[in-house]
């Protein structure tokens, strides 16, 4: 008779109880929404300030001494990083957060008989690696800032020759150089006639300079093989206590246990830590204007979701658990008869409280569905990439739903034990 | 005029009498309300506080000398005037002064270094910042040349014949006659980038150590403003053709540009979907109220009201409460706003008046419309079956 | 000219025929009652008289003027200004008091006006009752409170639908005595009534059954005093 008495109110009183499945569905999806983009949000915005370019770079661990000695004289640095080495860099241990690297070579070279630093680097460098990953590396993306005025960034993928350049706006607007010219650099080690792809604006003191690919900067200063830095960006977790520690006072002054948790989590100085280990002779070091001020602005964001969540989940919690009392009030009128022929309090609540799960658990399945569609529309328009769905989100918006549907139930219960059959029956 | 006080007489007795059905509402709408102007005031504040998170990458300006060879302090406060105050986080001199240390050339900065600590807040100082005369920052290459650590002290030649300010070589430097000057070294610079190979001291020390006021040959700002603003500061300043010149670091602002529209439209699409849900939330509660409530609809309509007085009635409701709501949830939504922005910012926000308006007026809409519903459908139905169906 | 007539009237919802060919004449000052069991189409006559519903065929006449094709809203207007209705379960405005429910009926014909509803309640012999809720009056004087709204804007036709349906015996003779008392003043009245004891009251009863006019009974033993 229960199963009976459910089954009447759950479709006889159908547009009642699609409301209350309406509202707990938008409860959930909104929570379910929240939820995930709250716990997703921390990689989005890390992978949108990559746009500030590399926050770790790589240089020979001879050079921060010796570079004192020779002064800005880069030519006769004795010191150096193998190019042979930098497919290496994808095979650390958190090799799936790097997201973008590129090797310098830095000459001075001669144009039209003036000194100008001639810069060798990677553009949009296609790597196949090992594991079958296909990444497309390079200043392209890791300079992203840059303005290009006139003609385009060099696309290493579909050009032959390596005998192109890229001219910085100051420099070229004194030389007098446009798109499509050809310049000539000469060092003592050799001359190289470039075509000039594009002249940029970087806004700094790279528009005095020019970009060449690796192999013509290498050729100009006789360093066949040889790099003098690698920029790196990583996509790194903030630093909390234990990553301040090791950076001080190095891996070394941390507990086994500490340096096994400190190395898998992708600290900034446990990822430099890691280059090093593949780098022979190198030193990796946070770009400190980076590093620190993503930290920071991801916790900020973090934070801001988490509290926006929160509103939002008190925000449909108070809806549902509303919307249930209202609904229940309204049936006083039906409560008071049952009561009237006999029912007890419990067996009222029983049934009273069976039909409102059940709708919850419909309302919330659907609300978890829908949520997941608000995710991915927010995801999409945002970061141009889906939100990744966190299971652990399933429990958490299914004891939610409960709790509330059940918090909410509790005014309508305790009137409906105070309902007295006959007031209800008679003095309406 | 009587007829005004009982229609008011009526809409009263009906919230007051019917005391736990239109807490219920009421309760509705206030979330809902306070939802919206949270929501909305966060959404207004957020460009503004993230702007300051982002002053963390530096400077975003910088002022060159347009022509003459320095610039003076009176040259950067004009140009600053260009500026207004409160946007200015803050404004780093620097003076370049090629310098020897233990016969090795390098660069010494003279700037003002509480003013560094504003425009470069991620500089990591290993040590104490430099704070009286006399005192120096090495740069963390510089340091591990010589094995200085805080505590040591540093002496700094200073080529005095060297006219054209250019830094002189080590051999140079033997054949003239140097001005030597000993510091304590306080802190080490770690940045990670060039600024690990020069050494700071104050403007003052500079002054002493090379014995002239040179001037400046940059300084760095860091301004909390759109880039609109931005672009804006930079053209008035060079449009007047002071002794400063003026543009930005483009890959502050242009990233900053980048990362802060991405957060204001997952904010704003966050705050879009939360208000749709929520509204729909306050009108299926108001709804469920008013459905509550047809067979009063039946009486009246049996008793002679005319459709429109009916929908008077209840809109009259509805706009009472949904104007209680909307005043209560936006001073509530306020008070949620200043939480997150002191518990995410540790700053406070400004309360903005339009908003109060707006959310009651938001609320009454809401809530005139879901009143409306499901009055209308109870008006179409006939009174009789209204009267007679238990 | 009578103040009603009812002329071939039938009402069927689809396959139903709730009403089949009803003729029916109520004169001005008349007390009419109208009799049958469940289902003999009493619940429809009332409502088509009450103009709350429209007949599917036949004409009926107020005041000489045919209502039965009038659009909802005009029908609306005539039951405000013509019609006191009084209903078995009352149907106050549980949120409004006894003379707030008395005035509502006002609002809606006219003006609000408290002291003539406090009249109206004196009447029904509710004065001292004015001021309380629904939900603390006895059923006979919530249907007391019902009868004094009913009259309040001295309709043409006070049409009952079950009156004492819901009320005990005392309760049942007090409301009696208050249609008697009507029924002096020359206000016409319509009682629909399942129980022969109310319809002896009435100077006329007219029987339904099956939606069919079957019987028309006239009271010999009403007193007009």
């Amino acid at each position: 008779m229960f199963f009976r008495m459910l089954r009447g109110a759950l479709f006889r009183q159908k547009s009642k109880m699609i409301m209350i499945a309406i509202t707990i569905a938008l409860g959930a999806s909104l929570a379910t929404a929240m939820l995930n983009i709250m716990f997703d949000v921390g990689d989005k915005m890390n992978q949108e300030l990559k746009t500030y370019g590399a926050n770790i770079t790589v240089v020979p661990k001879a050079s921060s001494v010796l570079n004192g000695l020779y002064e800005m004289d880069e030519e006769d640095s004795s010191a150096y990083l193998k190019e042979e080495e930098l497919g290496k860099i994808k095979t650390i241990f958190w090799a799936f957060n790097i997201v973008d690297f590129s090797p310098f070579v830095n000459t001075t070279a001669t144009l039209n008989s003036k000194p100008v630093k001639t810069v060798g680097t990677w553009y949009n460098h296609h790597l196949a690696l090992p594991t079958g990953e296909e990444l497309d590396a390079g200043v392209t993306s890791l300079r992203s800032w840059w303005d290009i005025k006139d003609g385009k960034w060099i696309d290493e993928q579909n050009t032959d020759s390596d005998k192109v350049a890229m001219v910085g706006t100051v420099l070229a607007e004194r030389e007098g150089v446009k798109a499509g010219d050809s310049i000539t650099l000469s060092t003592s080690h050799g001359t190289e006639t470039l075509t000039v792809s594009g002249i940029f604006d970087a806004g700094g003191d790279e528009d005095e300079q020019i970009y060449t690919t690796l192999a013509v900067a290498q050729r100009l200063s006789s360093k066949a093989g040889q790099l003098d830095s690698i920029e790196v960006s990583a996509l790194t977790t903030p630093d909390n206590e234990l990553a301040v520690k090791a950076a001080k006072e190095g891996p070394a002054s941390l507990t086994p246990k500490e340096y096994e948790t400190w190395y898998c989590t992708a600290y900034v100085s446990s990822i430099c830590y890691q280059i090093q280990e593949v780098i022979t002779d190198s030193v990796a070091a946070p770009v400190r204007q980076v590093a620190d001020s993503e930290g920071n602005i991801m916790e900020k964001t973090e934070l801001l979701m988490i509290l926006i969540t929160i509103l939002s989940l008190l925000g449909s919690a108070l809806g549902i658990s509303n919307l249930v009392t209202a609904s229940v009030m309204e049936r006083s009128n039906e409560i008071g008869l049952m009561k009237a022929v006999g029912a007890r309090d419990r067996q009222v609540t029983g049934l009273v409280l069976t039909e409102i799960l059940i709708t919850a658990i419909i309302g919330g399945a659907a609300g978890y569905l829908m949520g997941y569609g608000f995710a991915q529309i927010i995801g999409h328009t945002v970061f141009n990439s889906s939100i990744e769905m966190k299971p652990m989100v399933i429990p958490i918006v299914a004891v939610l739903i409960v709790i509330v549907t059940l918090i909410g139930s509790i005014p309508a219960i305790r009137m409906m034990q105070r309902l007295r059959p006959a007031e209800v029956l008679h003095g309406r | 005029m009587k007829k005004q006080k009982m229609f008011l007489r009526m809409i009263s007795a009906s919230l007051i009498r019917r005391r736990s059905r239109m807490l219920v509402a009421l309760l509705a709408i206030a979330v809902g309300a306070t939802i919206l102007s949270g929501l909305v005031t966060i959404y207004y504040d957020v460009p503004r506080q993230m702007g300051e998170q982002f002053r963390n990458y530096g400077a975003n300006m910088i002022f060159t000398p347009s022509e003459a060879d320095a610039l003076t302090r009176k040259d950067i406060e004009a140009g600053l005037s260009h500026i207004p105050a409160d946007q200015v986080v803050g404004c780093a001199p620097y003076r370049y002064e090629g310098v020897t240390i233990v016969e090795r050339p390098y660069m010494a900065a003279g700037t003002d270094l509480s003013e560094v600590q504003k425009t470069s807040p991620y500089w990591n100082v290993d040590g104490e910042w430099p704070s009286a005369s006399g005192e120096i920052l090495v740069g963390k290459n510089v340091a591990s040349t010589f094995a200085v650590k805080p505590g040591d002290t540093m002496t700094l030649s200073y080529a005095l014949q060297n006219p054209d300010g250019t830094a002189a070589t080590a051999d140079e430097a033997r054949d003239i006659p140097t001005n030597d000057v000993k510091f304590n070294v306080t802190g080490i610079l770690d940045t990670g980038g060039n600024e690990e190979d020069y050494v700071f001291i104050s403007v003052e020390d500079m002054t002493s150590l090379t014995g002239n006021d040179g001037g400046f040959d940059v300084a760095e700002l860091s301004v909390s403003a759109s880039s609109e603003e931005l672009q804006r500061y930079v053209d008035n300043i060079n449009d007047e053709k002071t002794a400063v010149s003026s543009r930005l670091v483009k890959r502050v602002t242009q990233s900053e540009n980048t990362v802060l529209s991405k957060l204001q439209a997952l904010v704003f699409l966050v705050t879009a979907i939360v208000l749709l849900l929520t509204m729909i939330c306050v009108a299926t509660t108001m709804m469920a109220v008013v459905t509550e409530r047809r067979k009063e609809v039946g009486l009246r309509k049996a008793l002679g009201a005319s459709d429109g007085s009916i929908i008077m009635e209840f809109m009259g409701e509805g706009l009472l409460l949904g104007g209680v709501g909307g005043l209560l949830g936006s001073f509530l939504g306020f008070a949620f706003a200043q939480a997150v922005s002191v518990n995410v910012f540790n700053s406070s926000i400004t309360f903005h008046f339009l908003l109060v308006p707006l959310t009651i007026l938001v609320s009454i809409l809401v809530t005139g419309i879901s009143c409306i519903l499901p009055v209308r459908s109870a008006i179409d139905i006939d009174p009789a079956l209204v009267l007679k169906g238990e | 000219m009578s103040l009603l007539e009812v002329k071939n009237v039938s009402k069927i919802y689809g396959p139903l025929k709730a009403l089949d060919n009803v003729d029916l004449t109520v004169e001005n000052g008349e007390w009419v009652a109208i009799m049958g069991p469940s289902g003999s189409g009493k619940s429809t006559m009332m409502n088509i008289i009450g103009c709350m519903d429209k007949p599917t065929m036949g004409e009926v006449l107020l005041d000489g003027a045919d209502i039965s094709k009038e659009s909802n809203k005009a029908l609306t207007a005539i039951r405000r200004d013509k019609i006191g209705l009084i209903f078995q379960q009352f149907h106050l405005v549980n949120y409004l008091t006894a003379v707030e429910n008395v005035m509502v009926s006002q609002y809606y014909h006219s003006m609000p006006d408290e002291k003539e509803a406090l009249e109206a309640l004196e009447r029904v012999g509710l004065k001292d009752r004015a001021k309380h809720l629904p939900s603390q009056l006895s059923g006979g004087e919530q249907q007391r409170v019902c009868i004094a709204r009913a009259l309040i804007n001295h309709p043409e036709i006070v049409l009952a639908d079950e009156p004492t349906g819901n009320l005990d015996e005392a309760n049942e003779n007090i409301v009696l005595d208050i249609f008697k008392q009507l029924h002096r003043e020359g206000t016409t009245l319509i009682v629909v009534t399942h129980d022969p004891e109310v319809a002896e009251e009435a100077q006329r009863t007219v029987v339904l059954e099956h939606g069919r006019l079957v019987k028309e009974i006239i009271n010999e033993n009403f007193k007009e005093d």
